[in-house]
């Protein structure tokens, strides 16, 4: 097996790419009781135009199929649910599903071997039915009215909305009661088929393992199936410019929740372009620490005037087809913080970094990358959601280390223009 | 050894977990008094206006700069209800020295004096509060509670609560009250300030790479010098037989699309002991996706993305929760209601009690290994003055039978019916 290590962090990481194609990741864990099992395909939410593997014609699903299969494959032709079997093996199961990748889960201390054969028996063995998949169209419904309640996920889906024409980033993951109407068992399997291919998933194994007789035991749960190649999918073009400066929804909140986004061009994640990616995360997440960051003085300013009572959540979110900044809170006045903020990025340009806060916020970086590896769920999470991104996770506290003032400078320069910036709004 | 204990000084206690499993060490301090409606407001009033300023770091600003310094050690402050007691906690977090580029730099030392001076040695003028600082935080703790009805799921499980302890103390938010803050000012809430440091009790527990040196260190501290020692008032978490006859039915309008329907459970025990019995009942209820909530309500009739119960182990109760379409109320509610009487009735299986305790077990396997787990498990023993081991913990949810939830579900009652709609 490949050996990915990382000194700094003192964690290793196994790799293995199986004949079927599939990648497999062991992180050996002395000492621990927790076990952690995830199993993730390349394939979320904003793949709905794709081609199916041979063939000519494109293939264009209804919004919410990634997130109705993550509900589905839990269910067997036995009549048994696998998150109920999981569940009696004392484990603790979950799934998720993203805009870029679908995941299945669990952690536990007992039965582990049982309970990889669940679920490694499920994902790869879909039962779907007129009857139960009508049935999810229910569950799903309610879940799609909780997220319509939650303002928090309005404001965000929103700020999106804001910056995007086109890219599919802009939708609910879990699609809307009208979509889901549209899906049925035939779309479901076209879709499995296409994207539960081993070739197209990653599977993380986490705790006190060693590396290759646990690869043993995967191996021998995999069904017979091979690599279907690559898979071509089709997002509609995207232009650099934002589509709406503001959007504003309505919604019973105490106090107005704001998004302040912008949008960037996406970095080309080739081989050769893996660690500027890395460097640019890094660089625009600095930038946001300087610029409101609980000790910047844009911070500390709107706090004694009671704007902002909170520092505001940042964010550099990028993907396949996306990129963009994210700020985010709850204030009173967010039309002032977007102003100061507006300011403060012009500030910053005029007068430069200053050496003493650039050397405080590296410090500050390095220590977070560590914290965030503290427990297994934790690691197999980034590994895999930076897997499906094309970027090794362990680069990043290496990638600190290239950082200087004049980078930073050149990426507030290109990064931060008044004219890619929205702002969405969610109050009475 | 899992936990050091340490008497300081009568009413504070030192607490210590080594572990060399994390990459961090994490220091934890809470104080604790007991809820009242007078003092609840200026607690959390207090878990605030610390992080404004020390009278070495004298600034927020100041305090953040250096947080960052320390490789971003993370602090954080918080305020919670335990029981019938009221919980003002700080954290600090830092990298520990086997992951420091620069071993010298005693993080773990550092980050104890901070959070130390912190908590005991705040930013005063002429022995107040600055009022500045007062005023903004007062804004500040007002805008949490007027937040209350910002995540609707979280509203209605507070008015549920709200309504269970009607005139009672459990029944008090946490964050307080907004007509209780006009009369807070720098002066009374320095005093008050002082009266509690000096009265409450304390507790620190330090988690990570750690070795007896740090008693000394705790000791040497010029800021726990200061504290006297004292009877520490506060509240030993008991459960109560309430037979409450009636069920009390309330319902409330917002602007919501889903319903939230919240059933309150009191469990009418009085031996501590069975409160691992009502763990693995609450567990069958509605604790797990096998549960028969989760199965009949959602999976079965499809009434609900959402439905789970919790056990609130401080206080005996059981609170059911459900996010479901507004028509069906009565359905659901129903439904509920043909669960608990269920588990009256003996209709569940042998595996499925066997089924519900593995899985508690796997949960309490893993407090070691996560460092705030470990300290809230810790924190809970000793606030119900009890000394129970991880192990001594399973082998007590080992021994819970068919009966034992039996009895347990036959000690269940409607306290509170809540549902939210539009």
């Amino acid at each position: 097996m490949q050996v990915i290590e990382s000194l700094k962090l003192k964690e290793k990481i196994y790799k293995e790419k199986l004949d079927n194609g599939l990648t497999v990741m062991i992180i050996p864990k002395k000492g621990i009781e927790k076990k952690y099992m995830i199993w993730g395909t390349n394939y979320g939410s904003n793949d709905s135009v794709f081609f199916v593997p041979g063939e000519e014609q494109e293939t264009t699903v209804p919004n919410g199929v990634a997130h109705f299969l993550e509900h589905k494959l839990f269910e067997q032709a036995n009549g048994t649910n696998s998150l109920d079997v999981l569940t009696s093996l004392g484990v603790d199961a979950n799934a998720y599903t993203t805009n870029d990748h679908t995941a299945y889960l669990f952690e536990g201390t007992n039965n582990f071997y049982e309970a990889m054969d669940e679920l490694m028996d499920y994902v790869q063995h879909p039962y779907f039915t007129d009857e139960n998949v009508e049935k999810e169209k229910g569950i799903i419904g309610q879940e799609i009215m909780m997220y319509d309640d939650n303002p928090d996920w309005r404001v965000y889906l929103n700020v999106m909305k804001a910056m995007y024409h086109n890219n599919p980033i802009k939708i609910d993951i879990t699609g809307t009661i009208e979509t889901i109407e549209k899906i049925d068992k035939e779309i479901l399997y076209k879709c499995y088929n296409t994207f539960y291919n081993p070739s197209n998933m990653l599977l993380i194994i986490a705790g006190d393992f060693e590396p290759n007789s646990i690869l043993e035991e995967v191996k021998k749960r995999l069904i017979d199936k091979k690599s279907n190649g690559t898979i071509k999918r089709v997002y509609p073009e995207e232009p650099d410019e934002i589509a709406q400066k503001n959007i504003e929804q309505k919604l019973e909140v105490s106090r107005p929740l704001y998004a302040i986004g912008i949008k960037d061009k996406v970095i080309d994640s080739s081989l050769e372009n893996k660690n500027e990616i890395i460097k640019k995360h890094l660089g625009v997440t600095m930038l946001l620490n300087l610029l409101v960051g609980t000790s910047s003085n844009l911070y500390q300013r709107l706090y004694k005037d009671g704007t902002m009572l909170t520092p505001p959540t940042i964010d550099y979110e990028f993907g396949r087809t996306y990129a963009h900044i994210l700020v985010m809170g709850q204030s009173g006045n967010p039309e002032l913080i977007y102003e100061e903020f507006k300011k403060e990025i012009e500030n910053l340009k005029q007068n430069g970094i200053k050496e003493e806060d650039f050397n405080r916020i590296k410090k500050m970086f390095y220590g977070n990358y560590i914290k965030q590896y503290n427990d297994i769920v934790d690691i197999s999470r980034i590994v895999l959601s930076d897997y499906f991104k094309g970027i090794n996770s362990f680069d990043y506290l290496d990638e600190i280390e290239t950082i200087n003032v004049e980078y930073l400078e050149q990426l507030l320069k290109d990064v931060f223009k008044e004219e890619k910036m929205v702002i969405s709004i969610v109050k009475n | 050894m899992e936990n050091i204990k340490k008497e300081i000084k009568p009413g504070i206690k030192l607490h210590m977990i080594k572990s060399d499993k994390f990459k961090t060490n994490l220091i934890a301090l809470f104080i604790s008094s007991e809820l009242t409606r007078e003092n609840i407001t200026k607690n959390a009033l207090i878990s605030t206006i610390l992080r404004r300023g020390t009278k070495n770091m004298t600034t927020q600003e100041e305090i953040s700069k250096q947080m960052e310094e320390m490789y971003g050690a993370s602090y954080d402050s918080g305020i919670d209800k335990i029981g019938d007691n009221q919980v003002i906690k700080f954290y600090i977090e830092t990298i520990n020295d086997n992951y420091l580029p620069d071993k010298k730099e005693n993080l773990l030392e550092k980050s104890l004096e901070k959070i130390l001076e912190i908590a005991f040695n705040p930013y005063v003028e002429n022995n107040e509060f600055k009022n500045e600082y007062v005023e903004q935080e007062k804004n500040f703790i007002q805008k949490i509670i007027e937040g209350k009805i910002d995540s609707k799921a979280r509203y209605a499980f507070e008015r549920c609560i709200e309504e269970m302890y009607k005139n009672e103390p459990y029944g008090l938010y946490k964050f307080g009250y907004i007509e209780d803050l006009e009369k807070i000012n720098g002066k009374n809430l320095y005093e008050y300030y002082q009266q509690l440091i000096q009265n409450a009790k304390i507790d620190i527990f330090i988690s990570g790479l750690i070795d007896e040196k740090i008693e000394e260190v705790i000791e040497k501290n010029e800021n726990i010098k200061k504290l006297q020692a004292r009877e520490a008032k506060y509240k030993i978490p008991i459960t109560l037989k309430k037979d409450k006859k009636e069920e009390n039915i309330i319902t409330e309008s917002m602007d919501v699309s889903q319903g939230k329907l919240l059933i309150g459970l009191d469990v009418n025990i009085e031996d501590p002991e069975l409160r691992y019995d009502t763990l693995v009942y609450n567990a069958l209820l509605g604790g797990t996706a096998n549960s028969k909530l989760f199965q009949n309500v959602r999976e079965k009739a499809h009434l609900a993305y959402v439905a789970s119960s919790n056990y609130m182990r401080h206080k005996g109760n059981i609170i059911i929760n459900c996010g479901i379409d507004i028509e069906n109320y009565e359905k659901a509610l129903d439904l509920v209601r043909v669960q608990i009487q269920d588990m009256k009735d003996e209709k569940f299986s042998g595996e499925d009690l066997n089924n519900v305790k593995t899985g508690i077990i796997d949960t309490i396997k893993t407090v070691k290994d996560e460092q705030d787990t470990q300290i809230s498990y810790y924190f809970s023993q000793e606030l119900c003055k009890e000394d129970v081991t991880i192990d001594e913990y399973i082998k007590k949810i080992e021994n819970v039978t068919k009966e034992d939830v039996i009895n347990i579900a036959n000690k269940v009652s409607i306290n509170t019916i809540y549902f939210l709609k539009n």
